[in-house]
């Protein structure tokens, strides 16, 4: 595998002809993937620890680093075309990680009206972009990041809280408002149903934070500065009393039921773990595949695997991940099992081949797209599901 | 708990086949793994998909009990659920099917799973093994907490047989020596003089049939 992928494309690349050895980005690096040599004082990037957060793009002085993902021209191209499509003069930038539905974020900033700007981590993005949206016309931007110690990327949001003091302090000199850039931090937790827990302790086996408490008497109670919101607990609840705040069931068996009548055959439904594969600013994607993307991979309910092959999806896969990578505690290894155990159910009923399981990076960004041809294949040869 | 496992799909959907509107009542009791409303849906969703396959669609219900082999709860929280249920599938252990079959005379109530034994749940390498067999005469007290009942092969009360070796069972080796274990717990207890006491055989009328509340 290892020498499989030293062929192919990577998401991030150093142009090292440019670097200054200045070492904002091996400072700012959360995974030791960019160094400063002792010896040579060079830096050098090792892309199997890259996590593709973004930050060293953001930062570098000298543009010394590219990345596939949401790099300056993209991201202003973005803007351009969603200036019009929303047109409204306030930027939303949120990450994945704490961002509720539309209607939550309206809420959070008091703005029923903003033009969405998602990315995996706020810390990706440039100084350039918010200055550049505020050149294009637009008066507002509010960013949305994770509380700073649920951080993903662990450095991303906290770089941003600094950045944004920073920017407010120069628009201020250059007569903009002080507040033109607004900074609000989020996470998304687990909600207890009181009603339909049985208090049977599976979640507090289950979490990886301990953030679970069951008391007798006293019943289930969750330390949400511990929650994490990997939404594994969720998953395994037997009495379906939890539910993680934006990837509520309900709301996956909405976009399940949308995707499944839009797709063409074969239809191919991905559940993605967000953190595994990152989406293009632009485009659809192939007619016959979608999206959903989860919190963590070991958010993945059977409910919604079955559900989606009643509703006629013809294969589901399951994009995680690996361990290694897992921004959670390893829960990619817990969905990889319960993805196992639901396959052994479906083989019993010929379904088995219709379930994939994978574990993708982004930092190989032609991991996923390879996968899901070799499934889409494998799909069409075995014809219709269900 | 009670430890559950899972009947195969076909099983089950044999079952049901001559019915199409069928009540599958999950059970949030001591069954091992849960086999609550998550497990009552997933069933109905794989039994449905199963069904397509086979040109059957049935009308799944999908509920659960506190304790299924509670016959007072049973009645309470199933009764007003019955209407136009033609079959009931119950994921309870063996008792709770039997629950359901007292109240339920009518009906047929099928059993989803097959019933093992009870045990306790190694949870991390997600094992589960029977511990205790209901003889009726604890003896856990003088056996360091282990039972020789239902963790010897043999149920041997005094002792290990010839066939401990390395401390696993002649019959298995995955499976320990509960004589092994006893020895070593009682010998970290400093209570190894309770292994020379001699008792006499089992009384298997202890275990008995029937007891009142």
């Amino acid at each position: 595998m290892s020498e499989d992928k030293t062929q192919q494309a990577v998401a991030v690349k150093q142009n090292i002809d440019y670097c200054s050895s200045c070492a904002v980005c091996s400072t700012l690096c959360p995974y030791e993937a960019l160094k400063k040599d002792a010896e040579t004082g060079k830096i050098t990037l090792d892309v199997t620890k890259c996590q593709v957060c973004g930050l060293c793009y953001a930062n570098c002085p000298a543009r010394v680093i590219d990345t596939l993902y949401y790099d300056l021209d993209s991201l202003l191209n973005y803007l351009e075309q969603a200036k019009k499509e929303y047109a409204s003069d306030t930027l939303t930038i949120m990450c994945r990680g704490s961002a509720p539905d539309i209607d939550g974020v309206s809420k959070l900033f008091g703005t029923p009206k903003f033009i969405p700007l998602l990315v995996p981590c706020v810390g990706r993005i440039p100084d350039e972009v918010y200055l550049k949206a505020l050149l294009m016309g637009i008066n507002k931007i509010n960013v949305l990041a994770c509380d700073v110690d649920y951080c993903r990327f662990e450095r991303g949001s906290a770089v941003t809280g600094r950045k944004i003091i920073a920017l407010n302090l120069l628009l201020d000199q250059l007569g903009y408002r002080r507040d033109t850039i607004t900074l609000k931090r989020n996470s998304l937790k687990v909600k207890v149903d009181a009603n339909l827990c049985i208090a049977c302790g599976n979640c507090v086996f289950f979490c990886p934070y301990n953030a679970a408490e069951l008391k007798s008497p006293g019943g289930i109670t969750f330390d949400l500065d511990a929650c994490r919101g990997c939404g594994l607990c969720v998953a395994m609840c037997p009495a379906t009393a939890l539910e993680l705040e934006n990837w509520e069931q309900e709301r996956i068996s909405q976009l399940i039921s949308r995707f499944s009548s839009e797709m063409k055959s074969p239809k191919i439904l991905t559940f993605r773990c967000q953190w595994a594969s990152f989406p293009p600013l632009n485009g659809e994607p192939a007619p016959n595949i979608r999206f959903i993307d989860l919190p963590c991979a070991s958010r993945v309910d059977r409910f919604h695997i079955l559900e989606a092959f009643q509703k006629g999806v013809d294969g589901v896969m399951v994009a995680a991940c690996s361990e290694d990578d897992c921004k959670q505690e390893r829960a990619s290894g817990k969905a990889q099992h319960s993805v196992a155990t639901l396959s052994d159910r479906l083989e019993q009923i010929g379904f088995k081949e219709r379930l994939h399981f994978c574990s993708v990076s982004p930092r190989y960004p032609e991991e996923l797209d390879r996968e899901l041809e070799q499934f889409s294949q494998k799909i069409k040869g075995l014809g219709k599901g269900g | 708990m009670i430890v559950t496992t899972q009947k195969p799909l076909d099983e089950v959907l044999g079952f049901i086949a001559p019915y199409t509107s069928v009540l599958i009542a999950g059970c949030d009791g001591c069954t091992q793994p849960p086999r609550g409303l998550r497990e009552a849906k997933t069933l109905s969703q794989l039994l449905e998909l199963a069904g397509r396959i086979q040109k059957k669609s049935f009308n799944f219900k999908v509920t659960t009990v506190a304790k299924q082999c509670d016959n007072y709860l049973a009645a309470s929280i199933l009764k007003p659920q019955m209407e136009g249920v033609s079959a009931v599938l119950s994921l309870a252990c063996g008792i709770g099917v039997q629950t359901l079959a007292e109240v339920f005379p009518e009906l047929p109530i099928f059993p989803a799973q097959n019933t093992h034994f009870m045990g306790a749940e190694e949870r991390e390498a997600g094992i589960l093994e029977e511990r205790c067999a209901g003889c009726g005469d604890c003896l856990l007290a003088v056996t360091g907490g282990i039972c020789p009942v239902a963790r010897c092969s043999k149920g041997l009360l005094s002792g290990a047989c010839g066939g401990s070796k390395e401390g696993k069972c002649e019959l298995s080796p995955d499976r320990d020596c509960a004589w092994c274990l006893i020895y070593e717990q009682l010998k970290k207890q400093n209570k190894l003089h309770l292994l020379k006491e001699s008792r006499p055989p089992r009384d298997y009328q202890l275990s008995g049939w029937r007891v009142t509340t």
